[in-house]
């Protein structure tokens, strides 16, 4: 028994010295999944003028993630008119941002062109150089994988609760699989690398 | 001769713990070289409510078993190792075993069709096999318990100091 004791507490000791090694570790005190309250819980009204959050669900697997969306207080957008501000001159002009909250081998292997990179759980990375075309932008689409990834809607939060406003950040809950999917433009590498991911015969 | 003989004897064991030891430190590597994943797993237990408590069971638990994993390989404080990770697999097989339940309800089927991926180390698996496998391990662990698997460790217990 004491045996036992010496051991668990020697991998004790290897464990958290392992994690605060590791540059992938986690750190204890964070809060990885704040709750919903914030700035501005509630939904914000979006004007139909300026885009047209999901209303018609092709199946209960969207509507399902919509809802969790907004349980979030957040905006959800399909793909149709995540794609219409990907091709909006806006979107040269800075004024529609996309941010992949993925993490950077994903980010690497393929994205949305111009997608800034933002990964929620190591966000001393990027979150800095993020923040100012955020801030400065009309919209700001955040995706992730898509389905049950709720990194999106965590990342979004990260941003309401850093200053950008709620208002204009819009959770694409299709996420990558989807856009990838619907055959749409990806880039490959760093942002604005021009690369396209080589396609799979 | 006799010790041969008894060595003889004593090998299945020390292929046991051998199995253990490798089994734990690959599954701990699977799960430490990505704590972003493993803390979403966990996170679907709703077993604590403390960020604090969520992320040092996400961050700690692989690099425990990869130490008792290697310490077994090793033969080093067998019993304590083996009585350690017996601590551990019985309550988290308690945890998967809940948590398949309530993805039956959900899903309203067989509890054998139940699949998910259990924050294991081995990625999806059905429900029935998962249990299985793990009664085995808390049994070979158990079996560890019994003084077994001398044969080629480094030190066997702590206190006793060096084995033959």
């Amino acid at each position: 028994m004491l045996e036992a004791v010496l051991v668990m507490a020697a991998a004790a000791g290897f464990a958290f010295a392992a994690n605060e090694l590791s540059p992938r570790g986690l750190k204890l005190a964070r809060d990885y999944f704040p709750s919903v309250a914030g700035p501005s819980h509630t939904a914000p009204k979006v004007t139909p003028a300026d885009t047209h959050p999901a209303s018609a669900h092709e199946n209960s697997e969207t509507a399902e993630i919509d809802q969790r969306i907004k349980g979030k207080g957040l905006q959800p957008i399909d793909r149709a008119e995540t794609e219409r501000l990907f091709h909006d001159p806006r979107y040269q002009q800075g004024l529609v941002v996309f941010v992949d909250a993925r993490d950077e081998d994903h980010y690497a292997a393929g994205h949305i062109p111009g997608a800034y990179p933002l990964d929620r759980y190591h966000p001393e990375k990027d979150l800095a150089a993020d923040l100012t075309p955020c801030e400065n932008a009309d919209q700001v689409v955040v995706y992730c994988t898509g389905g049950d990834c709720e990194d999106a809607e965590y990342t979004a939060l990260l941003l309401r609760d850093t200053g950008v406003s709620i208002q204009k950040i819009f959770v694409y809950g299709g996420g990558f699989d989807e856009w990838s999917a619907s055959q749409l433009p990806l880039e490959q590498g760093a942002r604005d690398s021009g690369v396209a991911p080589v396609k799979s015969p | 001769m006799s010790h041969l003989s008894g060595k003889a004897i004593d090998f299945p064991t020390v292929a046991g713990r051998w199995f253990l030891g490798a089994l734990f430190v690959y599954t701990g590597l699977e799960k430490g070289l990505d704590p972003v994943a493993f803390l979403k797993l966990v996170r679907q237990y709703e077993l604590v409510q403390s960020p604090f408590l969520l992320n040092s069971i996400a961050a700690t638990l692989p690099w425990f078993e990869v130490f008792c994993g290697a310490l077994l390989l090793a033969g080093i404080a067998v019993r304590g190792t083996a009585l350690t990770l017996a601590g551990i697999l019985i309550p988290f097989t308690a945890a998967v075993w809940h948590r398949a339940l309530v993805l039956q309800g959900a899903r309203a089927i067989p509890f054998c069709a139940v699949k998910f991926d259990c924050g294991c180390g081995t990625g999806e698996e059905f429900i029935c096999r998962k249990l299985l496998e793990n009664a085995g391990l808390i049994l070979l662990a158990l079996w560890l318990l019994g003084g077994r698997g001398r044969l080629l460790a480094l030190r066997y217990s702590l206190s006793k100091g060096r084995e033959p």
